[in-house]
């Protein structure tokens, strides 16, 4: 609203001022020489004028700025006045969850129908204050915790306000602590929702399950067929697949700052911080402090705090106190212990500490297991191994540690960090079931930044050799060398493995010859007519290509024996993931210039070749046409140039590999052969062929070299 | 006087307008009802009193869960944790024993049982074991087998039950754990139980057919779909969709319907199987012919599901919205389709195209929990060459490893050693040793003095540490993983050999790119030899090769821990017998796990006219050598080698630019 208001003082001020600027200039000169009955006539003038403007001013910012200010729709209320819902304490009450439900059984799917964008669409009931017959309430309204959770599901995209469209619903009432609960009522309330249908696509957020004296490890509210994704599930109440487990969400998150801290060694090696253990397992652990000495520390509450310090931010080692979490950054592993519940809160703690959990909890189902490899981040201990922890820990070397360390810290940010990351992880962990096929991978969920940045996935990482029957594509571009274009075709068809030869013609103002003038050669050569003169036009991946192997060459090049072309084939079956040239080029970072420079042959790299005579995948043509990034093939279209380098960069990219570079025997047998020159070996040659004003072919590299390489984030290989 | 009137009244004219601007128009805001919200969601209320909302859990409450003791598992359930006593593995390793059949058995038991005793981890006797494997066999209806002695309550037992229909369980599987062929979703223990694939009888004990993907893209006109039919075949369907991505034209027309014969394997590019359990056989097939499965909502297990992550090879969808798999099948990006496609063709051929894979790799889950932390990661199980080829017992960092550099962004390190094996005649090579020396990439050299003679006392200076190992008088010694060697890259040589110091750098800087690979100077080439009816090779310089002599190669010391480690005793004892024998068996182990051929690099020609004896054997090998290689070929259970006919040469190699602008000049000496 703040911004509504000064947009149109602004608007307003102006108006005024540069009217008293007016004023100022001229006013002084005019007015005297007015008669006051004209006076008042200008006055009236001027207001009619200003109105007006003002008017104009108000007709075009009025709906601009309501659209501006989100705020201006949502209310804001007290949650004190949300409406009443009476319970008859006859109301039905759903049956208890069903342990066999499943995805495929028990969920409903065609309320998610089809969507271009493979997201669900999540409804939030609004929130209602539920009293039983005696006018008293079923539970807290809602926690704080809850309504962060709902407001981020509503502020993201797969919120909707839409009951009838949604896939997935979510009750307003707040289920994450069983304790703040009465269980019968709460039940009540659920199978009353408008949409309940036996809790079919319902969800529900639980923390906190179970209750004095045996600790159920699933909500006890009778819930039916809805979803749980609940804290601290055991393997016998998880439903594998339909449920999701979720972290306890550790308060401290949010009050404490605790930058991360880098590798390295810490104090301590194994560290026990929970206060309330069961005095068996503190009996182990003391054990084991007892065995390892000083490396091994066991905390507790403290019992003699001052007033006025909190006691949760505080641990105790007899007379030594500590804080907490900060103490945990001291340690390499720390335990995290079973109580009553199997989940802990103690568990985000740790992982926030780049300290490696210790999980002491049989049969606990690790937050969001469905997709994290706790493996990674945590060691699992069985609760009756918890004396030989200490050896099973020494025995993990140093750099998986560390690795350990990191990941751990690495979870605590991208899912524990908030109640918005724990919201947000378990709705995209029931789209990735809905949407299996735009599910997120193994890596996307678990590499840190650090490995996602650094780490490359060949698109063709299966060891293979193609066969040779299958045999390769040429692809002339041309546009209107027809001689020279003759000459390159009867050349190439006579390599033995050519299996259809494909002639882009880029020249929309000339027909290509007729059929009867072509070269009779023993494969299928099919002519593309473009629409548009674009450099691109060589790399799209026609309907015409059915091999896998495509050979670019340009209707110049016609030194090439079929024997070098066959042997280049050769080289590319066994390496069917580079680009395989004859033509090699190498870029260099020129320390003087301080630019990317461009270097062409007879250096002892090469880390290009031409696209004038090369061989690849049709992969890469697709990749070429539709993933190029950025903007540079519209940057290569508009200059036409550069589409060589630009093809090296993006096979580079996305295999992580060096071209390969054929030797053209030709040139070493005969240097003063006149052939050699139609080879793009030349410097001017390219820029001769596509510009009437010449410029240094050098300038060109450079400038492609810097577009792609800003297009590319840099990665270069 | 009349002007500053004027100008006052100027003024107080354009405060008032002020006035009226800012306080008429909000007014006047309000005064317009706001118009109704169409397009934008209401959304989750901003409640005015959000901060005094009360925290889920009090503080306190928290950390100071009310204690508990101990629980018992319920119900009988049992899990990983609970059921399965760990330690006697981690003492003495995981060791497996089988309990004796009584009776007949059927083929395949007999494949299962010949591919776990040939595994590493078998063991005879039973005191000894940490895992007791029980097979339950296939008899008539009804009976079944009797419960082994030492049953012990099923504890550390696995029972396998490879075929479905069982029997009924007359014996109460108490602790035992289950690997079951596609067990059902509803009774399998996720941690616990081992899912087996679904095997039909005749799959091969050793070796196994290999993927029918042989180009990586699916070729154009194939089919898009393929659906399996009750009677064990299949139905394709669908008009050269394979198309769609390239150019964004789809068509719904679905074409003339093919069916095809049980037996056959499928050519479409994703397969459409159902999800009752007797489909999951076709669930194999399909993973053979590349063919990506579609499960539709199976209701079985996948095999495997630990710790392969399916997501990355098949398709799990919901068999109740047809319209939109088949949309959203045809609409998947081809880089989508080129990936799960060749997971498939690593998958099957890693895990599932053997008995033996699949019982080994059974063992391997059950070792890799006993592991715990030191396991596979999930990037070993799920990408070439798979964690039967990758120990975690080498190293549990990545990059330690040869073949995940790129997937973990890492490089291999710059340095390697130099092994040199100095056999019977016992003479120290001194040459070579400066030859190596004068390398700046060489950061040790080892000699490994094998022969009966003592070796000399003193050894020529070099720049980098010389160590001498006493070996131990066998040829398999050479690829022992000897703890002094620091690096990744091993020089291997022998006294004999010759190299000069442009051609070990050249080498080896090939081998930075190939690390996972073996490259070396001197080659031989396998072939079938019709008229002997076997396999044979020859030393010849021709147009093709398949192995490098290890006399002077380079390649990753990862394989030394591979060749001592995992291959069969047999084989290794065969190479020992005959030493030409141990080049063929590296050869043979280095390409089963990369399935590619090595890498050839040049050599000087003055070697070849100063040192003739370099191939053991001369041109032709002896009998006994062209045994060997038979001999390996059945132990590997097929011919693992790969021909290659290129060899790679620096850029400017032979190029007509002066000497002086070339690296690598000593290479091109007449």
């Amino acid at each position: 609203m703040g911004q509504v208001y000064l947009e149109r003082e602004e608007e307003a001020a102006c108006v005024i001022m540069c009217a008293s600027v007016k004023y100022n200039i001229r006013g002084p000169a005019l007015i005297p020489r007015m008669k006051s009955k004209h006076r008042i006539y200008y006055i009236t003038l001027f207001s009619i004028v200003l109105l007006g403007l003002i008017a104009t001013g108000m007709f075009q910012f009025w709906p601009h700025s309501i659209e501006s200010s989100s705020d201006w729709s949502v209310e804001k209320r007290s949650v004190r006045d949300v409406p009443v819902v009476r319970l008859p304490a006859d109301s039905p009450i759903p049956e208890r969850g069903d342990l066999s439900c499943r995805m495929h059984t028990c969920f409903d799917v065609y309320r998610c129908g089809f969507n271009p964008k493979n997201k669900i669409k999540v409804y939030i009931y609004s929130l209602k204050k539920y009293v039983d017959d005696f006018g008293v309430p079923v539970s807290n309204t809602i926690s704080r915790e809850y309504n962060e959770l709902l407001t981020a599901i509503s502020d993201s995209d797969y919120y909707t306000d839409d009951i009838s469209r949604a896939c997935l619903f979510v009750p307003s009432i707040d289920v994450l602590n069983q304790n703040t609960l009465r269980i019968k009522e709460t039940a009540q309330a659920l199978a009353q929702l408008s949409r309940w249908d036996r809790g079919t696509n319902h969800l529900l957020f639980n923390m906190l399950p179970g209750g004095p004296p045996d600790y159920n490890t699933a909500l006890d509210v009778p819930r039916d067929r809805a979803l749980l994704a609940g804290g601290g599930f055991s393997t016998w109440t998880y439903r594998q697949g339909y449920d999701v487990s979720i972290p306890v969400y550790s308060p401290l998150s949010a009050e404490v700052e605790l930058p991360e801290k880098g590798p390295g060694p810490r104090r301590y090696f194994l560290l026990s911080s929970q206060p309330a253990v069961h005095p068996e397992y503190r009996e182990d652990l003391e054990a084991l402090q007892a065995r390892h000495g000083e490396a091994v520390l066991v905390l507790d509450k403290c019992t003699n705090l001052s007033e006025g310090v909190l006691s949760v931010r505080r641990r105790c080692h007899k007379h030594q106190v500590f804080d907490y979490p900060q103490v945990l950054q001291e340690a390499t592993f720390c335990v995290v212990l079973r109580g009553a519940r199997l989940g802990q809160a103690v568990l985000s703690d740790v992982l926030r500490a780049g300290c490696v959990p210790v999980v002491i909890a049989d049969s606990y189902v690790l937050p969001f297991s469905e997709v994290l490899d706790w493996k990674r981040a945590s060691v699992v201990v069985p609760e009756e191994k918890m004396s030989e922890a200490y050896s099973i820990l020494q025995s993990i070397p140093q750099r998986q540690i560390e690795e350990m360390q990191r990941q751990a810290r690495w979870f605590w940010e991208a899912y524990f960090q908030s109640i918005k990351a724990i919201a947000l992880a378990t709705l995209q962990i029931i789209n990735d079931r809905i949407y299996p096929y735009a599910a997120l991978s193994y890596e996307e969920w678990n590499d840190p930044p650090t490995v996602k940045r650094g780490s490359v996935s060949n698109p063709l990482f299966l060891p293979l050799i193609p066969p040779q029957s299958q045999g390769f594509t040429a692809i002339v571009l041309t546009y209107d060398r027809v001689e020279s274009l003759f000459r390159v075709i009867t050349e190439v068809s006579k390599v033995p493995s050519l299996s259809k030869l494909l002639v882009v013609w880029n020249n929309q103002n000339k027909n290509p010859p007729e059929d009867s003038l072509w070269p009779k050669i023993r494969v299928p050569l099919k002519v593309v007519r473009t629409a548009e003169n674009k450099l691109s036009n060589r790399f799209f991946p026609y309907d015409e290509i059915e091999t896998e192997a495509v050979l670019a060459i340009d209707d110049d090049i016609i030194m090439l024996t079929s024997d070098e072309l066959q042997f280049g084939y050769e080289v590319w079956r066994e390496f069917p993931d580079r680009l395989v040239g004859y033509p090699g080029r190498l870029h260099l970072w020129d320390h003087e210039m301080n630019k990317w420079k461009y270097e062409s042959e007879w250096t002892n790299e090469v880390s290009m070749v031409l696209t004038g005579a090369a061989f690849y995948h049709k992969y890469f043509n697709y990749l070429y046409t539709y993933k190029m990034p950025g903007d540079i093939k519209n940057w290569v279209d508009a200059h036409m140039n550069c589409e060589d380098i630009a093809m090296n960069f993006l096979v580079a990219n996305v295999t992580g590999k060096a071209v390969i570079k054929v030797t053209p025997r030709k040139k070493f047998k005969c240097p003063e052969c006149t052939a050699i020159d139609g080879l793009s070996l030349d410097q001017t040659h390219m820029v001769e062929r596509h510009f009437q004003h010449f410029r240094g072919r050098q300038w060109w590299f450079s400038a492609c070299l810097y577009w792609i390489i800003k297009a590319t984030q840099g990665s270069i290989y | 006087m009349q002007s500053w009137r004027g100008k006052s009244l100027w003024l107080a004219l354009s405060a008032s307008w002020l006035l009226i601007l800012l306080r008429v128009f909000p007014l006047l805001r309000l005064a317009v009802p706001a118009r109704p919200w169409a397009s934008a969601p209401q959304g989750w209320p901003r409640w005015l009193d959000t901060e005094l909302l009360p925290s889920f859990s009090q503080p306190g409450e928290l950390p100071e869960d009310a204690p508990q003791p101990p629980q018992a598992p319920r119900g009988g359930g049992c899990d990983w944790g609970a059921c399965f006593d760990a330690s006697k593995c981690r003492t003495g390793g995981l060791k497996v024993f089988v309990h004796p059949v009584a009776g007949p058995i059927s083929a395949s038991h007999r494949k299962i049982l010949a591919s776990i005793e040939s595994s590493r981890y078998h063991t005879a006797s039973p005191e000894e074991a940490c895992l007791l494997l029980f097979l339950s066999l296939e008899v008539p209806a009804g009976e079944c087998s009797p419960v082994p002695q030492q049953w012990n309550g099923g504890r550390n037992h696995l029972v396998l039950d490879l075929h479905p229909a069982p029997c009924p369980q007359t014996f109460q599987l108490g602790r035992a754990m289950v690997a079951k062929a596609s067990p059902t979703v509803d009774t399998f223990r996720p941690g616990f139980d081992v899912a087996l694939p679904l095997l039909p009888e005749a799959h091969p004990l050793r070796g196994g057919a290999p993927g029918q993907l042989r180009q990586h893209s699916p070729h154009p006109g194939v089919p898009l779909l393929a659906l399996a039919e009750e009677r064990g075949g299949w139905r394709t369907a669908g008009t050269d969709p394979s198309t769609c991505p390239w150019d964004g034209r789809c068509e719904q027309d679905r074409g003339p319907e093919q069916t095809h014969p049980g037996g056959t394997l499928p050519n479409a590019t994703f397969c459409l199987i159902p999800g009752h359990r007797p489909d999951a056989l076709h669930f194999l097939q399909a993973l053979q012919a590349g063919c990506i499965p579609v499960l539709l909502s199976p209701r079985w297990e996948l095999p495997f599901s630990e710790v392969i992550d399916w997501t990355k090879a098949a398709i799990v969808a919901d068999e109740r919205l047809p319209f939109q798999v088949l949309a959203a099948l045809q609409e998947m990006p081809l880089t989508r389709v080129l990936a799960l496609r060749q997971q498939t063709q690593f998958l099957w051929d890693a895990y599932f195209s053997s008995v033996e894979k699949v019982m080994h790799t059974t063992l391997e889950i059950i070792q890799d929990r006993i592991f715990g932390a030191s396991a596979h990661a999930s990037l070993l199980w799920n990408s070439p060459p798979g964690a039967l080829l990758a120990l975690p017992t080498f190293s549990t960092s990545l990059s330690d490893f040869p073949f995940y550099h790129l997937q973990w962004g890492s490089r291999p390190v710059g340095r390697f050693s130099a092994l040199i094996w100095v056999g019977a005649p016992g003479q120290p090579p001194l040459k070579l040793i400066q030859a190596v020396a004068g390398s700046q990439n060489c950061a040790q050299i080892l000699v490994l003095w094998s022969s009966e003679k003592p070796p000399p006392s003193r050894w020529p200076e070099t720049a980098v540490p010389l160590t001498v190992m006493d070996g131990q008088r066998k040829v398999s010694d050479r690829f022992f993983p000897h703890r002094a060697i620091s690096t990744d890259a091993i020089l291997s040589l022998d006294a004999h050999s010759s190299v000069t110091t442009s051609e070990v750098d050249f080498a080896f800087l090939v081998w930075q790119s190939f690390p996972e690979r073996m490259v070396g100077f001197l080659t031989w080439n396998h072939f079938w030899d019709e008229a002997q009816g076997g396999w044979g090779y020859t030393a010849e310089r021709a147009n093709e090769f398949s192995m490098v002599l290890t006399s002077a190669a380079f390649y990753h010391r990862y394989y030394h821990t591979l060749f001592t480690h995992s291959l069969p005793k047999a084989l290794r004892t065969l190479a020992d017998e005959t030493p030409t024998c141990v080049d063929i068996l590296m050869n043979f182990l280095v390409a089963a796990v990369t399935k590619l051929p090595p890498i050839k690099v040049p050599y000087g020609k003055q070697h070849f006219e100063a040192t003739p004896p370099l191939v053991p054997g001369g041109p032709e090998p002896q009998p006994t050598a062209r045994d060997c290689i038979n001999q390996m070929a059945a132990g590997f259970g097929y011919m693992p080698l790969v021909s290659s006919r290129l060899r790679l040469d620096p850029v400017l190699f032979k190029d007509p630019v002066s000497v002086l602008r070339k690296k690598y000049r000593s290479l091109e000496k007449p």
